[in-house]
């Protein structure tokens, strides 16, 4: 009889095998419970230990006064919040970039002035570019298989299905939507209304930043919504996606998700026209790579 | 009667498949995508626990070609071309000399790789 989920990454089982079955290994399982048994007497410990009364900080003599009581209640407030709110958002044509730094992290976030986003496969963008105010690379590619990662609806025809990554966006009749979730109606919704939807790792969520495990150093691009605005924010060096999504939740993003950075293929345009390319574009290895394009206003 | 296939059903559509065409099958969150020679996919919506059972329920004979690695993967051992232990690397080579590059767990190749030494005696 198999048991179906009891196994773990370090052993294999030969299905309807009789004579192998998961392959010996280190008693995990009874180390696990002894742990499991001795923390739970650790925390009941803890309970039940009197506790010394709560303490404010103390005041020290460099430091202003804090009323702690009224923190929750402040207004946010944030660096980009001037700007966002200086943008002309009838009138305004291309992209409107704004260089910051913030954590000694340098930023550059670019918002697409009077676009409405879609979704495209392939390298079309990269050729088009001149039709284009804003792209990036949107959902990841396998490694294995060279499949869109994690679900993904194209003007409504969903194209891959699949929870690998937490954070998504959807792009439904015009509105344009980031968020993180396991299940999202919003695939649905997608595919009946003829939108877009792409999964990515999720950076921040409601203004609180979601830990993820790629560890290492590269240059992040994220999709944020931050004071209604769609932007895209990108480091202009190497960083580990803590310290990306530190930085965002820092500079005022209420929610993001990642975009594909390092060497990944990217272009924006501004009111005049002048066009920046970002990435390697010789390299045009995957034919289901997927960017998210801003075009100008008079191609939609 | 030896039963060859495996059929895997849902309320809308039925995927039946040779067992002799199945490469490998790896899980995609609460779905599975199988890979068969030749290189087509196909997604089916079950668990790769419920697939395992399928097998096992449905080709008695043919089942024990098949091997779970781990959480995510079911083989072919009919396919296996390569394992390298250290660089984590099973390689599966099909009919056709098409090439499908996996990755597992050290431990889970070690025993793979003693598991097929052994079938070899």
């Amino acid at each position: 009889m198999i048991r179906e989920e009891n196994i773990s990454d370090s052993e294999i089982r030969v299905i309807g095998g009789s004579n192998l079955q998961p392959t010996p290994t280190f008693p995990w399982r009874v180390v696990a419970v002894s742990l499991a048994v001795i923390a739970a007497v650790v925390a009941v410990v803890c309970l039940l230990w009197p506790k010394a009364p709560e303490q404010l900080p103390e005041q020290g003599i460099f430091e202003p006064e804090t009323n702690y009581a009224s923190l929750d209640n402040a207004p946010k407030t944030h660096p980009l919040q001037g700007w966002l709110a200086s943008l002309d958002s009838i009138t305004a044509v291309g992209t409107i970039t704004k260089d910051t730094t913030v954590n000694d992290i340098p930023l550059r976030i670019y918002v697409p002035m009077n676009s409405t986003p879609r979704l495209e496969i392939g390298y079309g963008a990269l050729d088009n570019r001149e039709r284009n105010i804003l792209f990036f690379q949107a959902a990841d590619v396998r490694a294995d298989n060279k499949k869109i990662v994690g679900a993904f609806v194209l003007r409504g025809q969903p194209l891959s299905w699949g929870l690998s990554k937490r954070g998504y966006c959807a792009i439904i009749d015009g509105k344009v939507t980031v968020g993180v979730a396991d299940n999202s109606p919003l695939f649905e919704q997608a595919t009946e209304h003829g939108g877009y939807f792409f999964r990515q790792y999720p950076l921040v969520d409601n203004g609180r930043l979601v830990e993820n495990e790629l560890k290492n150093k590269s240059i992040r691009r994220g999709l944020c919504e931050i004071d209604g605005h769609i932007a895209v924010v990108a480091t202009q060096s190497t960083e580990s996606l803590h310290d990306f999504a530190q930085a965002l939740v820092d500079i005022g993003v209420s929610n993001a998700i990642y975009l594909v950075g390092s060497t990944a293929q990217g272009w924006s345009m501004d009111a005049e026209g002048n066009g920046t390319k970002m990435g390697l574009w010789d390299e045009r290895p995957y034919k289901n790579i997927s960017f998210i394009v801003w075009p100008l206003t008079s191609d939609i | 009667m030896l039963n060859t296939h495996l059929v895997i059903s849902t309320s809308n559509d039925l995927l039946r498949v040779a067992a002799s065409h199945i490469l490998y099958i790896s899980s995609d969150g609460n779905y599975c995508n199988f890979f068969q020679t030749g290189g087509e996919m196909r997604l089916v919506t079950y668990q790769l626990g419920q697939v395992e059972r399928m097998i096992a329920e449905q080709l008695p004979e043919l089942s024990t070609q098949f091997v779970r690695i781990g959480k995510s993967l079911i083989i072919n051992l009919n396919y296996v071309y390569y394992i390298h232990v250290p660089k984590q690397q099973l390689i599966l080579v099909d009919g056709q000399q098409n090439r499908y590059t996996l990755s597992a767990s050290k431990e889970a190749l070690k025993a793979l790789k003693e598991l097929i030494e052994k079938n070899s005696l």
